[in-house]
């Protein structure tokens, strides 16, 4: 087992290594391969988590329930995003496509890597670097593009992120101050210790003052309300495989530190306090990404501003604190990372397909793409919590552990809410989706495609996007006919489809297992 | 614990405000006073150049920091972390970014939305506001000071008040990293003896970061030939 | 003869007389250095006290129009700075008899009266330059004065009094007070002031005849004879003055005496003009380091004071340091 934590810790950095010199298509290959290896190894050290924990490599590396709970989406996101990109990318010949192409895929992975190892180091102190690592990886990610939108997104993610990560350090020292009282002034900051009974009796001053300042500093990473600005515009400017790793796996990897934190505020600082932060901070991510989903017009802002929703979700269902809404919330996160990448998946072959985002634009998408379009209305569906998808489940429980609580008003809140990021939704997919397609006299007028758009269409689909914007409706120059524009898409969307099915349908009973002992952790305080 | 005990006496005895600091309190509390006040400099400082020059000086200072408290608590490692630091904050990361403003050519003043007076007084306020929140969480330390701890607070805050107020990248760059000097302070202040490898992470983060903030930078001027942020607002909704 | 007492009166008399027979010492050794800093060979030591006897010598002239509140100034200014030194500590390290009559806060009334007796007297003749000095160092006094109540308040809740006394003990008590933030703070703003009050660069060219840039010296032009050698001499005791403040309240209360015996009394005259000396010396250094700044800049400079002694106040009141 702890062969599988140090592999995992290491073959992603590999692979990011060698995909900066090989040539394109070896490192798609390798990509892929090393996403499934992640997947497998990380499927592998579900049995020993749900039983106790693993550690490797010293006490560098530990895995216990509440890792795994997150490493899983992560390493499933790893591989169905290496597929999708692997369909998504142009190949190309050109060297800047190969530059492009290169600095993609050693991107990707290394952000990969740093997000694997974020929940299987031991310690808040190296958790607070690999977040900061996924930070910087992501930002270039997000700048790869090069046009203005993108170095604006990215110059505020950077800005944000890093002040957000200032504080998350802050955090880290207050609470290291905080044990130092019973610790003595030298001592590393690992769970083990963390989670001793001796935390009991960490000041609790110092330990509050530490849970605000890491739900602020984390909360800026996970896209919490008030400090989630620089989350959409990311999400909407990175290419489609980095939004939907963003969205899907970084933003949940944030809530993880969030509630490594949680659990030491319940045991020193009372559980009301650590809850009340939580709940203040998801009422009001919930709240304004449900009313921005309503009036969205761009396809990937759409599903960043639903990410702020699900993690304003996450939020109050660990505030309700009852064991079966922390269930639910630990498997929301399954759900969500499922759901969000599928719903990316989607949006990557809708954005081929008619090249652009403004959802204005782009209509009758079940028609002219005849099997990702239908998958990409379920993921939307999944998104909403239509059953029998997980997140349905998950909110269920939710919900049930809200009722079970004295907490009826924010159970009704929670609802409403919900309901009206159900309808932004539903809204935004059928009109793109289920509407008649653009007459196809529209394309024949624009002829062949020019070289010039398939020059727009290989950068990327930002600055399809923007060429698109420039032409007239109808996108001329554009290829609307009917068909896929990728089958690798098709199968990423699938194994998430399917992945969604399965947590809502029956979740296989290891994985139930491990879900009630990370809640059981986390509880603990009670 | 009989020490640890005795200790614990010692420091409620300096809970009273006016009785005597010790002085390696009082000389590591000082230097986290000029930390606070290059944060302050920097936001009145009107040239982008000068402000890069403030912030060697205040990293120079978090480096006196480290020595003073590796002198006092007998920690050789952070003899180490200071001389790292020194390289890096102090020489490597100034350079960088000067060597990056030579590169652009472009207006060397800053940007000054609100007046001087202005962002003084909120610089004022909010640093009051820390004060006073890190004094009202009432911590109590058996081995090490607080009142370092609560200036560092003040500086997070004031940087946070330069990167608002400023619309130009290279103040708002220079704010993240005055902020990481305050978050520095703090962990000398309250964290001293965190084991050494943490620091140096947290230290070549920075410099990770830094790069970043220089890419980023470059892209931003290669593509608006300007420093300022105010015309990135076409991100919307 | 050493261990002789001193009647207290007597001791109070030196605390006066060292003000008023030094100070023309200090602006004129002071002058000299300066001179040396800037390559020229400087007028001599003594040359203010020749000065100020020729200026007694000369006729006094009154312009048109000048009541008697022109003659009247320079004597209650030159009182008010006479009074001053009986309230702070130039020799002794405890209070005198008459020490107690006012707090640092009255000392400070007391030097603004003398300030406002001068501005009213520049008032009163009617000319331009004089009246623009007034009006610029009321100004800059208004904006002086607040940075000098808070150095006050630091003052205050450092020692829980508002005797400058109690704050030389407490610095001398241990060196771990001169380190403390508050107190460091509190010193610098009060340099500041210093700065500002004593006319030196950057707010003031104190030896020029720049009028544009005058703001102090303006104030006296159309002042001659006695009166005038009053007001020079009143300058050059209050700029002792605030030196005294800020090297026994502040920087360096050392040397002092400790009681009324005549040996330590007298060691503690040469003990104080020492320093005033190498505080002068200083203030000479600032001046020859930097340029005046422009009128609407020296704001920023009385702000900076200001941010540091309100940062003084809340560094100890509320940061515990």
């Amino acid at each position: 087992m702890s062969a599988a934590l140090v592999a995992l810790a290491v073959f992603p950095l590999a692979v990011a290594l060698v995909s900066w010199r090989a040539p394109v298509a070896a490192s798609k290959a390798l990509t892929v391969a090393s996403g499934t290896a992640a997947f497998v190894l990380s499927l592998a050290l579900v049995p020993g988590a749900a039983s106790g924990h693993v550690a490797a490599a010293g006490s560098l590396l530990r895995a216990d329930s509440l890792s795994v709970v997150f490493l899983v989406p992560t390493t499933f996101l790893y591989a169905t995003t290496a597929v999708f990109a692997a369909g998504y990318l142009h190949d190309g010949s050109s060297g800047e496509r190969r530059r492009y192409g290169r600095r993609f895929y050693a991107g990707t992975n290394l952000f990969c890597w740093a997000m694997a190892v974020a929940p299987i180091v031991n310690g808040l102190a190296l958790l607070w670097v690999a977040i900061e690592v996924t930070t910087v990886v992501s930002v270039l990610l997000v700048a790869i593009e090069s046009t203005d939108r993108a170095a604006e997104a990215a110059w505020k993610y950077v800005l944000l992120a890093s002040l957000g990560l200032g504080l998350a350090l802050l955090a880290t020292t207050i609470l290291y101050y905080a044990g130092s009282r019973v610790f003595g002034p030298s001592y590393d900051l690992t769970y083990a210790k963390l989670l001793s009974p001796a935390a009991d009796r960490f000041d609790p001053g110092a330990v509050r003052l530490a849970y605000v300042l890491a739900v602020l500093g984390y909360g800026t990473k996970m896209g919490l309300v008030p400090v989630h600005t620089w989350l959409p515009d990311a999400h909407s400017e990175a290419p489609t495989p980095v939004s939907s790793l963003l969205s899907a796996s970084l933003l949940a990897l944030s809530f993880y530190a969030i509630l490594r934190y949680f659990e030491v505020t319940e045991r020193s600082a009372g559980t009301q306090f650590a809850r009340t932060v939580l709940l203040v901070f998801g009422l009001a991510s919930l709240a304004l990404a449900a009313l921005y989903l309503l009036s969205q017009r761009d396809l990937k802002r759409l599903l960043a501003y639903s990410s702020v929703e699900h993690m304003g979700i996450l939020a109050i269902g660990m505030s309700f604190g009852a064991r079966i809404a922390i269930v639910g919330v630990l498997l929301h996160v399954l759900a969500h990372a499922a759901a969000k990448g599928t719903a990316f998946c989607g949006a990557g072959s809708i954005v081929r397909k008619f090249k652009t985002k403004d959802m204005a634009r782009i209509r009758g998408g079940a028609g002219l793409l005849p099997v990702s379009g239908p998958m990409f209305v379920a993921a939307v569906l999944a998104l909403s919590a239509a059953p029998p998808f997980g997140i349905f489940r998950s909110e269920f429980l939710i919900v049930t552990g809200g009722l079970s609580d004295p907490a009826d008003a924010v159970v009704a809140i929670l609802v409403v809410l919900v309901t009206l990021a159900f309808l932004g939704l539903s809204w935004a997919a059928t009109r793109t989706m289920l509407t008649p397609a653009p007459e196809p006299h529209a394309h024949a007028a624009g002829g062949d495609p020019s070289a010039a758009s398939v020059a727009a269409a290989a950068r990327g689909d930002v600055a399809a996007g923007a060429v698109a914007a420039l032409s007239p409706p109808a996108g001329v120059g554009t290829d609307l006919t009917r068909g896929e524009p990728s089958w690798l898409i098709v199968v990423a969307m699938a194994a998430g489809l399917l992945a969604l099915a399965v947590l809502g349908v029956h979740v296989p009973g290891q994985l139930s297992e491990l879900l009630h002992r990370a809640a059981d952790q986390i509880g603990s305080a009670r | 614990m009989a020490v640890s005990s005795r200790a614990a006496g010692l420091l409620a005895a300096g809970a009273i405000p006016a009785s005597p600091p010790s002085l390696y309190g009082g000389l590591a509390d000082v230097v986290a006073v000029l930390v606070l006040l290059s944060a302050f400099a920097m936001l009145r400082a009107p040239m982008v150049r000068s402000q890069i020059r403030l912030y060697a000086f205040q990293s120079l200072a978090v480096v006196v920091l480290s020595a003073v408290v590796a002198a006092t608590h007998h920690i050789g490692d952070l003899y180490a972390l200071a001389g790292l630091s020194f390289v890096l904050k102090v020489v490597v990361v100034p350079a960088i970014v000067l060597r990056m403003l030579d590169r652009a050519e472009v207006d060397i003043a800053g940007s000054t939305a609100h007046s001087t007076a202005t962002m003084t007084l909120i610089g004022l306020a909010v640093s009051a506001a820390g004060l006073f929140t890190v004094g009202a969480v009432h911590l109590r330390s058996t081995v090490l000071p607080v009142a370092g701890l609560a200036v560092a607070v003040a500086v997070v805050l004031v940087s946070f008040v330069l990167i608002v107020l400023r619309s130009d990248v290279v103040s708002q760059a220079v704010g993240f990293f005055s902020l990481e000097n305050g978050v520095s302070v703090a962990s000398l202040v309250v964290a001293s003896r965190l084991p050494i490898i943490f620091e140096i992470a947290f230290l070549f983060d920075l410099l990770v970061a830094v790069v970043v903030f220089g890419l980023v930078m470059r892209v931003h001027h290669g593509r608006a030939s300007t420093l300022s942020t105010e015309d990135l607002d076409r991100l919307r909704g | 003869m050493g261990q002789v007492e001193l009647a207290p009166g007597v001791v109070q008399a030196l605390q006066d007389a060292t003000i008023l027979f030094g100070a023309p010492f200090v602006s004129g050794a002071v002058a000299h250095v300066e001179a040396r800093l800037q390559g020229r060979r400087g007028p001599r030591i003594l040359q203010p006290y020749y000065d100020l006897a020729k200026l007694f010598r000369k006729e006094t002239l009154v312009p048109d129009g000048a009541g008697f509140v022109f003659l009247a100034a320079p004597v209650v200014a030159f009182g008010c700075y006479l009074i001053v030194p009986l309230l702070i500590p130039v020799l002794t390290t405890f209070g005198l008899p008459l020490g107690y009559m006012g707090d640092i806060l009255g000392g400070g009334f007391i030097l603004g009266l003398a300030g406002f007796a001068v501005a009213l007297a520049a008032a009163e003749t009617g000319a331009p330059y004089a009246q623009l000095g007034s009006s610029r160092a009321m100004t800059f006094g208004a904006l002086v004065e607040p940075t000098v109540l808070f150095v006050v308040f630091a003052v205050g809740i450092l020692t829980a009094t508002d005797l400058p006394y109690a704050l030389a003990a407490t610095v001398r008590a241990s060196a771990s007070e001169v380190v403390r933030p508050a107190h460091v703070l509190a010193a610098v703003a009060f340099f500041l002031v210093v700065l500002a009050d004593t006319g030196r660069i950057p707010v003031e060219t104190h030896s020029g005849t720049l009028e544009l840039g005058m703001i102090d010296e303006a104030r006296t032009l159309e002042h001659s004879g006695a009166p005038f050698a009053l007001l020079k001499w009143g300058s050059a005791m209050k700029q002792l003055v605030l030196y005294t403040i800020l090297i026994d309240v502040f920087v360096a209360p050392w040397g002092l005496a400790g009681s009324r015996r005549v040996g330590p009394v007298l060691l503690a005259i040469p003990a104080l003009i020492g320093k005033a000396l190498v505080v002068g010396c200083i203030f000479a250094v600032v001046d020859n380091s930097f340029s005046k700044l422009r009128l609407f800049k020296i704001t920023e400079l009385l702000a900076a004071g200001f941010l540091l002694a309100i940062l003084a106040v809340l560094v100890f009141y509320l940061g515990g340091a």
